[in-house]
């Protein structure tokens, strides 16, 4: 650490983020140290024209020290008359996608990055043109080239493995089932996968670039509809960066809710999921039982918000409603689900042929998923510890009992069995929050923004680490809203658990993943 | 297993006309038994639909599936979702239809024979619903392709898909 203090020009902290800025010949060495010598996960990693504060865009990357609550950011400011960074890829393979995404949003370019091609921008997105730049604009003809998707301005070549008997399976975007559209380019031997090739971003939205045009408070809205199974948690977590920039503290009142709330959708989201694996191993009878549970713990968030996805609860400041008025409502639910939960669980646990099908397949190996900095269960599952809840214990977590549980062996079992045993710790973790009461109002007025204020907010979803940055500008109107959704970083460990796998196997490997498209997409 | 099959096989429970958890009033219920009666007329107990994904936050993609669980049981009313636009008599689009899915969402319009209804799904593909003046979206389906009914909602329950559903085939069978 002292190395990185010794190195920089400035440094300031916030809560518990270090910022230190480094010198474009020292930030290299610097995130180097803090990967390897440290043992550091890369979080995120993002850029912020700040140009109308002092001229400069700054590209901050985000580190977690293992152990310790407190994020290392190491900051590097860029001149617009040069617009590159080193690239990291080389030492940290996580930042592979994070530097193609700067480079496409605000032209920046990673020297020394080994894929040289866009990455959210498809062929018919015109080159030269950074959305996230301020002075950005783009004409209505590009636009409705882009939308035509028939010329093809920048070339986006797949990645192409030849050789003697290799099939390349195009798949997607849109594909058989009721899912999010996405790419997928197969090369097999025979049946089995040798490599594969994800083509994402067909859901982007524009969001970071849309959150700059709504104020802070109005926000939440739209990070509750960026990806809609994390609904809350979305909210969550950018409420908790505001929260943070501005300086609130919420009431332990509203802390409680949203704990309570966001456990809700891990479990409605975990059996759901184990249901949804049901279906790649064709199991019709344990995916309907997992469809109707799901059902009713979703009937369950409607009559406690008024929205089956938990929306319109979570307000910068609080809650809009106390929902330990209804804990009979919860306990009785929850304990119909437990019930029904518990001999789904038998019966798929049972099955051998179930279980054969989940067993050796799609394994993420623990050293891939470190380097690629996968999160959440599929982390877990390979037998990295990562859960914020234990390393950044944010709302009452510091408070409940609970474990984050681990499994070695990687496979869609291992990412099952983790569900299942966070499922068990959710509700007992409900339990014990209805135990106790809370004080204070569900809601503490809101202040003023600062200028130039900046703050992260983080919440573990069911998929994972989620976080939101949010940078305040001189009006105190949204300069900048990072949000690295934990798909992001999952997405690119899909090819490696895929390969050495048939091709059949493909639905099964991803609805153990379970990621997020539009989160992803932004 | 074989306990839980056999169970199903002789209880004695038959098809639940409004199951529990379909929360609705009875003229709506009304409907739904008038809606069943057209879906069997006009076309012949078979209704395929082919879902969309636009660009959505995949809430709406996850009450269309919830449709197919068994609490809702959107089958019974010979209703189902199939894998081809090929063979689908109804396209259910959801999302403010961002500009990367444009293209493909035109030419699966295309690929669906006529005649075929088109159905937007959502606020977003309404008018592009929270997502309306982006850069990267259409502002909703109907600027995209034309468009025969609309379902709001974000996300528009399984119980409002399913009324919505029949008002629209009341619209088709005057």
């Amino acid at each position: 650490m002292e190395k990185i203090r010794k190195k920089s020009v400035k440094t300031w902290e916030h809560l518990n983020e270090s910022y230190f800025e480094v010198r474009t010949d020292d930030f290299k060495d610097a995130c180097r140290h803090l990967y390897e010598d440290l043992h550091a996960i890369l979080r995120v990693m993002f850029a912020c024209d700040e140009r109308e504060k002092d001229g400069l865009f700054r590209i901050y990357t985000v580190f977690d020290l293992p152990g310790i609550d407190r994020f290392i950011i190491v900051v590097l400011p860029i001149q617009e008359s040069d617009p590159s960074f080193p690239s990291l890829t080389q030492t940290i393979p996580a930042a592979h996608w994070y530097e193609r995404e700067i480079s496409d949003m605000f032209g920046l370019s990673a020297q020394g990055h080994p894929d040289k091609r866009r990455l959210v921008f498809h062929e018919a997105f015109p080159a030269d043109s950074h959305p996230l730049r301020k002075d950005w604009s783009m004409s209505e003809t590009d636009k409705q080239e882009w939308g035509d998707g028939s010329t093809i301005k920048v070339p986006h070549p797949f990645m192409e493995v030849s050789g003697e008997g290799i099939v390349e399976i195009p798949v997607g975007p849109v594909h058989a089932g009721i899912i999010e559209p996405g790419h997928f380019r197969f090369s097999a031997i025979g049946e089995t996968i040798f490599f594969l090739e994800p083509r994402l971003f067909y859901t982007h939205k524009g969001t970071e670039k849309h959150f700059e045009t709504l104020g802070f408070p109005e926000g939440v809205k739209l990070a509750e509809r960026v990806s809609g199974t994390s609904s809350f948690a979305h909210g969550a977590a950018y409420c908790m960066a505001v929260e943070r920039m501005l300086g609130l503290a919420i009431t332990e009142k509203a802390s409680a809710v949203r704990t309570l709330v966001l456990e809700l959708e891990r479990i409605y989201n975990h059996i759901g999921d184990i249901g949804n694996m049901c279906a790649g191993t064709a199991l019709n009878l344990g995916y309907m039982k997992g469809a109707v549970i799901k059902e009713q713990l979703m009937q369950l968030n409607e009559i406690l918000t008024g929205s089956r996805y938990l929306r319109g609860l979570n307000v910068v400041g609080g809650v809009t409603k106390d929902v330990f008025d209804q804990a009979d409502d919860i306990l009785k639910t929850l304990d119909g689900a437990t019930r029904e939960y518990k001999a789904l669980m038998e019966l798929l646990l049972g099955s051998v042929s179930h279980v054969e099908r989940l067993e050796n397949t799609g394994k993420l190996s623990k050293d891939i998923a470190r380097k690629l900095g996968v999160t959440g269960v599929a982390a877990r599952a390979s037998g990295l510890t990562d859960d914020l809840r234990k390393s950044h214990p944010h709302l009452l977590y510091d408070r409940l009992i609970f474990e984050a549980h681990t499994h070695e062996k990687g496979d869609v079992l291992a990412r099952m069995l983790i569900r299942a045993e966070e499922t068990e710790c959710s509700l007992s973790m409900i339990q014990a929050l209805l135990e106790s009461g809370y004080k204070g109002d569900l809601i503490v007025p809101l202040r003023a923004a600062p200028p130039f204020a900046s703050a992260m907010g983080y919440v573990e979803t069911p998929r994972g680490s989620l976080i939101y940055w949010v940078m305040s500008d001189k009006e105190g109107k949204p300069l900048r809203v990072k949000l690295r959704s934990p798909s992001y970083c999952n997405w690119p460990a899909v090819p490696f658990a895929v390969h050495g796998n048939i091709v059949p196997d493909f639905p099964l490997c991803n609805k153990s993943f379970n990621l997020s498209y539009s989160g992803t997409d932004m | 297993m074989i306990k839980e099959i056999l169970k199903n096989i002789f209880s004695k429970k038959r098809v639940i006309p409004f199951p529990e958890g379909f929360n609705v009033s009875p003229t709506q219920v009304a409907k739904i038994v008038d809606f069943q009666k057209k879906v069997d007329t006009i076309f012949g107990r078979s209704l395929r639909i082919r879902q969309i994904d636009a660009g959505s936050c995949n809430a709406c993609e996850w009450e269309c599936t919830a449709l197919t669980n068994p609490i809702y049981d959107i089958q019974r009313f010979g209703i189902d979702f199939v894998a081809s636009p090929r063979h689908a008599d109804m396209l259910l689009v959801t999302g403010p239809v961002s500009r990367q899915m444009e293209f493909a969402l035109k030419r699966t319009t295309i690929a669906t024979p006529e005649p075929r209804l088109v159905v937007a799904c959502g606020d977003c593909a309404k008018d592009g619903g929270i997502y309306k003046g982006s850069y990267a979206v259409a502002n909703g389906v109907g600027n995209v392709i034309p468009v025969d009914a609309v379902i709001p909602g974000c996300p528009p329950t399984p119980t409002a898909i399913i009324l919505a559903l029949s008002e629209i085939i009341d619209k088709v069978a005057r």
